[in-house]
């Protein structure tokens, strides 16, 4: 069976203003199946967003990207703007982070879902207006407000109202980046079980961009983690949390504050990462790394299987005595 | 109401602010050094009882105070006083004036409106392309240009394939009225055109750099995603949000052209306000000249009245 949404061997180059090359993405490859949740997960400027971006062929110009993007098998991004562009909305939808800019702040609601559910020819007029009523109510936000401007809602209302509009299409995956920065815990809750409760039921494969492992602890049940434009380890979240294979995603788990142990310090991963603009030698993530040793400087360890559904990259994967985690 | 309670406070603002500066306008004559008695006495055999006579004539001979408030009172009834250079009554000057300055502005605004939008948004679309340099050298190019130096360059330009100055043929004797038309359109086109390429420049950039804020902001992307086409985008999205900057200032342009095209209208000897102004300085004219002056203030005033109306009309956020 084909996968739902492969993206294989993704690479992203931004044109830097100096002449050079930024490498932000760099060989991604990464899926879902129907039904199936993946975090993305990693800090901020790892590609994360850039590869969803790339998937969906809405980098900006100063971009360039290679790789392939098969939706049900069929290659969207071998034909450009104009291969993509029916895909987008009624296949896959996006949900931006930041739900303060993602609605255009002088149109109302209402059509702004209206306008994505004439264009894909869902529905029109009349019917139209209809879908829009249903898709807010599913939502949580009274069907009226359809016609209230962005401004006039809270944060959480306006995230609502941008989940509303990408399910409009009836979407087979449903991108979410950041979808709860910038909103306060208990509405990040709210948002969290709307999503959980809307995957469920309208079958939607989940693509979640988020830094906030708790946030993917919560939703998915695969995660993949970005370091450096790589993806360094892909397993079941519950493989992720409890055996590690590589030290990012070890120390990453560490780093995340605790509420249960309140005495407890802060822990953090000293250093940055690496420069993308130049080229990586040895492990990108080796001058942060606890457990480096000789390979690492010299040699880049591949993304390669270390257990059922699980894979790593790291060196350490290699010395069987001596595995990480 | 949210609409009718906006306008009225506007309107009201206009209101006041046109009050002020006529006061301040009427302040500014009688501070100007020198009296219109002085100056229109100045013959020889100028005796002591004719500056009375003079002044008396002109009122004068009243105090500050009252002569404000006979001013105001004459103004509410459209009274601007006369004209010392041809002793017709102010009002009656300006009003050909501005219905001479009116069209050749609005022509040369229509253009710059409609070539300097598309221009500017095609900038902002391609933008890193040659398009968008070559579309951006022209515009700085037209905008740092001295108007005057325009105007006459358009005169060497063109004589004899278009009239370069006046705004009719005084050759042609009852001429009917689609003959009449053509002449006055054709002695048009230069001044227009000189007032347009300037004004053109202008708004090519500011219609660039407020599309590209706007093409930068997280709904576009939004309306990429949704799979709406590169126009579409443009006209659904950008445009209206880049209106918002583009609005205030073309308006506010407008109220100085209006009122204040005089080195245009200097060059091309078109009759219009600018020039009127300028007559009126050359002529001592001083009643012409506070007309005129009360004239700018009101365009001035009356197109920031319409740039917050529009504004609001735009921005669903202004309350």
């Amino acid at each position: 069976m084909t996968a739902l949404l492969q993206v294989e061997d993704l690479h992203v180059w931004f044109d830097l203003q100096d002449g050079g090359e930024l490498h932000a993405v760099q060989g991604v490859s990464v899926g879902v199946e129907r039904g199936e949740r993946l975090g993305l997960v990693g800090e901020s400027g790892c590609g994360k967003t850039t590869t969803v971006l790339a998937l969906m062929g809405l980098l900006p110009p100063s971009a360039s990207a290679s790789g392939r993007v098969l939706l049900e098998g069929t290659d969207v991004l071998a034909g450009g703007e104009a291969s993509m562009r029916p895909h987008r909305w009624s296949d896959v939808a996006i949900v931006f982070q930041g739900a303060m800019n993602a609605l255009n702040p002088v149109r109302t609601i209402g059509s702004q879902i209206v306008e994505a559910i004439e264009l894909h020819g869902e529905a029109g007029g009349k019917a139209a207006r209809a879908q829009t009523g249903e898709l807010l109510e599913s939502v949580g936000i009274p069907a009226a407000r359809a016609s209230r401007f962005p401004h006039e809602l809270s944060g959480g209302m306006r995230q609502r109202a941008a989940i509303a509009m990408a399910l409009s299409c009836h979407p087979k995956v449903l991108i979410a980046d950041e979808p709860t920065t910038a909103l306060d815990v208990m509405v990040q809750a709210q948002i969290l079980e709307l999503l959980d409760s809307l995957c469920r039921d309208f079958g939607l494969a989940l693509i979640l961009v988020t830094h906030d492992l708790p946030v993917v602890a919560q939703l998915c049940d695969h995660g993949a983690v970005m370091y450096a434009g790589e993806i360094v380890e892909r397993g079941l979240v519950d493989t992720l949390y409890h055996a590690p294979r590589h030290p990012y995603t070890r120390l990453l788990f560490a780093a995340t504050p605790d509420l249960g142990h309140e005495t407890e310090e802060i822990v953090s991963i000293p250093g940055a990462p690496p420069r993308l603009d130049q080229p990586l030698v040895g492990c990108p993530f080796r001058p942060r790394c606890d457990s480096a040793f000789e390979p690492c400087a010299t040699s880049r360890p591949l993304l390669r299987r270390v257990a059922d559904r699980h894979a790593a990259a790291c060196h350490l994967n290699d010395r069987p005595s001596q595995a990480p985690g | 109401m949210r609409g009718a309670d906006y306008v009225v406070k506007r309107t009201a603002f206009a209101l006041v602010t046109i009050f002020v500066a006529v006061s301040i306008n009427f302040v500014l004559f009688r501070l100007a050094p020198g009296s219109a008695v002085s100056n229109l006495s100045r013959v020889p055999h100028a005796t002591q009882e004719l500056r009375q006579a003079l002044k008396r004539q002109f009122g004068l001979d009243k105090s500050r105070g009252r002569q404000y408030l006979i001013y105001l009172e004459q103004l509410t009834r459209g009274n601007l006083g006369v004209s010392f250079e041809n002793e017709q009554p102010v009002s009656t000057n300006l009003k050909t004036a501005i219905l001479n300055t009116l069209p050749m502005v609005a022509l040369g605004t229509l253009f710059a409106i409609v070539v300097g939008t598309l221009t500017g948004v095609i900038a902002a679309w391609r933008r890193g392309t040659p398009i968008e340099g070559a579309t951006v050298t022209t515009a700085l190019g037209f905008y740092s240009m001295p108007t005057h130096w325009l105007g006459l360059m358009l005169v060497i330009l063109f004589t004899g394939i278009l009239p370069t100055g006046g705004m009719t043929n005084d050759f042609l004797i009852n001429p009917s009225f689609w003959t009449h038309a053509r002449d006055v359109l054709s002695h048009m086109v230069l001044p227009s055109l000189t007032l347009g390429l300037v004004l053109f420049g202008e708004y090519t950039l500011i219609v660039r750099s407020a599309m590209l804020e706007t093409l930068g902001e997280d709904y576009i992307l939004t309306a990429r995603a949704k799979g709406l086409r590169p126009w579409a985008i443009i006209r659904k999205h950008a445009l209206r949000n880049a209106m918002l900057p583009i609005v205030t200032l073309v308006a506010l342009s407008l109220g100085y052209i209006v009122a204040g095209a005089i080195l245009i209208e200097t060059v091309f000897s078109w009759p219009g306000v600018g020039r009127a102004v300028y007559d009126a300085v050359l002529n001592r004219d001083y009643p012409m000249l506070q007309g005129a002056f009360l004239f700018l203030t009101i365009s001035v005033v009356f197109f920031n009245l319409v740039a917050d109306l529009l504004y609001y009309k735009l921005d669903p956020r202004i309350t």
